[in-house]
């Protein structure tokens, strides 16, 4: 029967999962103060996003493995996440690649990669409103 | 087999489940599942701050750093630490000590308050300061088009993140209090698990929040 069997593993696991959630607690802390820190130095060319980004998905995956105990369930439950975070990636991969592919005069105006919509879009300060379209007289 | 697991077995056995076992892998199963529209619900919100980011760069540079970053810091700290104590919790749960469990639970609820006060700090600053979605935009700090539409998105993500919030706390502090009453034992407690799975999601959620609006 795995009535008294079934409940020493569980007793043995207890032990080392308090000491497993303290150390992935520290750890969780450690990686915000990291990405933090990281983010005052101004990483050039978008490796900043990509920094911060990286370490948000290794503090996930520690919350998601650990807290969340997929370390040690398996089967279907790490199989519905996996299947979400595809859908993740194509929702929004997809979707920029889309906007970073587009012809420029469908960009909203003011944007990056939009045509100009005025002369002073060439240097003055004051900011560029949407282009009168000749309602007015 | 002993008294306890004879009596209390049935009881929390639904009559369509064939063992406690079965049953708890499809409440986890289901939990994951709803888990999954939430992820995809957020992506949604992470989608469109992406594709505006992209086409209005630097007024969403400019607007980020704007923001108070050291609230988002202590925000961060504050959210993984409460999920830390619901973690600790369910152990507790797992050896059949609800007292434990209630104690850790409301530790977590009040670490959600401390997110939610300065949610409210930093909420009412942009309230003065015009820092509004869309046509309420009044301030004259950042001037680019991409402003406005920095702050739609920072409201709806945060916002939609603190609704959670209220509901993970309101979740937690129930089942903190039925734990504490000694409603689940040593063989059922998936109630207290699957509240700490919806707590662990806010937390995961977050994490990308923070530096998404923050720090980059």
């Amino acid at each position: 029967m795995a009535g008294p069997g079934a409940v020493a593993p569980v007793e043995h696991a207890h032990a080392s999962h308090v000491a497993r959630y303290a150390i992935v607690w520290i750890a969780l802390l450690a990686l915000t103060f990291a990405t933090w820190g990281l983010s005052r130095f101004h990483i050039p060319g978008g490796w900043g996003v990509a920094v911060a980004l990286g370490i948000a998905t290794a503090k996930s995956a520690l919350v998601a493995l650990f807290f969340m105990h997929l370390w040690d369930q398996r089967g279907a439950n790490r199989l519905v996440l996996v299947t979400s975070l595809v859908f993740v990636a194509l929702l929004v991969g997809l979707t920029l690649s889309d906007s970073a592919t587009r012809f420029p005069l469908s960009n909203p105006p003011g944007s990056e990669g939009a045509l100009p919509v005025g002369p002073t879009d060439y240097g003055g300060p004051p900011p560029v409103p949407p282009r009168d379209r000749g309602l007015t007289p | 087999m002993s008294e306890t697991t004879a009596t209390a077995a049935p009881s929390f056995l639904a009559h369509h489940f064939e063992s406690l076992e079965k049953q708890t892998h499809a409440a986890r199963l289901g939990m994951w599942l709803f888990l999954a529209t939430e992820i995809l619900l957020f992506t949604a919100l992470f989608t469109a701050y992406a594709v505006y980011r992209y086409l209005f760069t630097p007024d969403f540079q400019a607007a980020s750093r704007d923001l108070a970053t050291w609230i988002g810091l202590v925000n961060t700290l504050v959210l993984v630490t409460s999920s830390f104590t619901v973690a600790m919790g369910y152990g507790r749960a797992v050896r059949g000590d609800g007292k434990g469990t209630r104690a850790l639970f409301l530790v977590s609820v009040l670490l959600a308050l401390v997110f939610l006060g300065f949610k409210v700090v930093e909420y009412s600053h942009h309230f003065h300061a015009g820092e509004l979605p869309g046509r309420l935009y009044v301030s004259t700090r950042l001037q680019g088009p991409g402003a406005p539409i920095f702050y739609a998105l920072y409201f709806l993500i945060t916002g939609l993140h603190a609704v959670h919030v209220v509901v993970g706390m309101t979740i937690l502090a129930v089942i903190g209090l039925r734990a504490g009453r000694g409603a689940y034992t040593r063989e059922y407690h998936v109630p207290v698990e699957l509240a700490g799975l919806y707590w662990h999601l806010v937390d995961l959620i977050w994490i990308f929040v923070f530096p998404l609006v923050y720090l980059i």
